[in-house]
């Protein structure tokens, strides 16, 4: 019998630990109490929703499917229905990059001959303390870089992470990647604009970024430092600005991107 | 005649927010889930957590699921990402321990005890080397052979292009049988 032989046939041999049930658990979870009776609130949930498909279909460089579309406009639903995030949990001791799952530590310049988009530095900022390149299979498609500040005057520095700020840049260019974000309850969105780009705060709970990639993989990443978060769109770079900052704050950062 | 709901049937309904359907998926798919996230993980608790995590996830996901797609590829994408994310977390990987069960195999007939024993003598030690192999190396061969994932489903589970899966694979066998012939030979 050939190796491969061999390796079916222990296949009918293994002993599994049992499976548990988790249909049940599931299901528990995924039910929600009933959303706030707020109509305008939910409506404008869903009109920035549609926002986003409209500043996505027309920042990305094809004509997206009929699905995409569709699976896109359903991001409402998911916005009312969500009512329990997972949340980063504190690491345990280890170098930053993999406590919070950056990647690999690299330099500016290193990183930036490794990807395909500018990357953008806060002026307000100056030079980020350390920077951490990620590639699948971690890391989306075309790279992730993400800029890490540990302490600038005037900003809190999170006691669990050691950081102020954490700005992360995946592209979403060439390969149209679109995001979508499932909020929780107590987590509000809200539409900015920065530098003539597309931008969106979220306050409040931890929360997930998902997108989908260039395969048409579903893809999600935890937001590190669960706290509130800017997302902008600059024209094919998708940046997240996360860190114990205020709107105020972040935008400020967020300006002065260049 | 009245079926059971197919898999695109019961996606359908579970896209449309109903969650009996979604209970009905888990149920379906739980197994593999559980065992995939096991053997990345090595530990049955992990496994457990990301399992009911990845799917938690994936409902919130259903809108990105695309009618007519696979559904193992899509589920198991993102319950192992959930398994690694627990790896990496806790900085390591846990011993993988899988046991070997003394059971006739299919096609043979009335073995008697002392040749299922030998056979499963025989699988014990095979089930060591494939341990005995790093990381990459295990996690291709178990996902193959013993999750029974075919190529997508291994690129899916792994996080690695389906490209890759052929190459990695035949690698690691080659390794494999390298680390047989010297045990035969020992």
């Amino acid at each position: 019998m050939d190796l491969e032989q061999r390796l079916s046939v222990l296949v009918a041999e293994i002993d599994w630990p049992p499976t548990p049930d988790l249909g049940t658990r599931v299901r528990a979870r995924i039910t929600a109490p009933a959303p706030t009776q707020r109509p305008w609130f939910q409506s404008r949930w869903a009109m920035a929703a549609a926002a986003v498909l409209v500043v996505l279909a027309a920042l990305i460089a094809y004509t997206p499917s009929r699905e995409a579309i569709a699976s896109w406009i359903n991001v409402h639903t998911i916005f009312t229905r969500v009512n329990e995030l997972p949340t980063p949990s504190p690491q345990p001791s280890g170098p930053l990059g993999k406590r919070l799952g950056l990647g690999n530590p690299t330099t500016l310049d290193q990183a930036q001959s490794k990807v395909t988009w500018h990357i953008l530095v806060p002026a307000s900022l100056g030079q980020p303390d350390e920077v951490y390149l990620q590639f699948p299979p971690d890391g989306p498609p075309q790279g992730e870089v993400t800029l890490v500040y540990k302490s600038r005057p005037g900003l809190k520095t999170s006691g669990q992470t050691g950081v102020a700020v954490l700005i992360t840049e995946a592209s979403g260019k060439v390969d149209a990647q679109m995001f979508g974000k499932m909020l929780g309850n107590g987590t509000n969105l809200e539409e900015v604009t920065v530098n003539g780009h597309q931008g969106y705060w979220i306050s409040g709970q931890p929360h997930v970024f998902f997108f989908i990639d260039a395969n048409g993989n579903f893809r999600d990443e935890t937001l590190r430092l669960a706290t509130n978060t800017l997302l902008i769109d600059d024209s094919g770079t998708v940046i997240r600005i996360e860190g114990d900052l205020t709107k105020a704050q972040a935008l400020e950062i967020a300006s002065s991107l260049s | 005649m009245e079926g059971r709901p197919t898999d695109g049937e019961l996606f359908t309904r579970a896209q449309r927010g109903n969650q009996a359907a979604y209970e009905e998926i888990v149920q379906r798919y739980q197994q593999m889930a559980f065992r995939t996230a096991y053997v990345i993980t090595g530990s049955a608790a992990d496994a457990e957590d990301a399992a009911q995590e990845g799917f938690v996830k994936a409902y919130r996901a259903l809108p990105t699921f695309r009618s007519g797609a696979q559904p193992r590829p899509w589920l198991l994408r993102i319950v192992a990402n959930e398994a690694r994310n627990r790896v990496r977390s806790a900085g390591r990987r846990h011993q993988l321990e899988l046991r070997v069960a003394e059971r006739f195999r299919p096609g043979d007939a009335a073995p008697s005890p002392e040749a299922a024993a030998v056979a499963a003598e025989d699988s014990k030690r095979l089930l060591g080397l494939v341990y005995e192999l790093s990381d990459e190396d295990r996690l291709v061969i178990t996902s193959r052979y013993l999750l029974e994932l075919n190529g997508e489903e291994t690129a899916a589970a792994l996080g690695i292009p389906e490209g890759t899966v052929k190459s990695r694979l035949s690698r690691a066998l080659a390794r494999l049988r390298l680390r047989v012939e010297e045990a035969a030979g020992a």
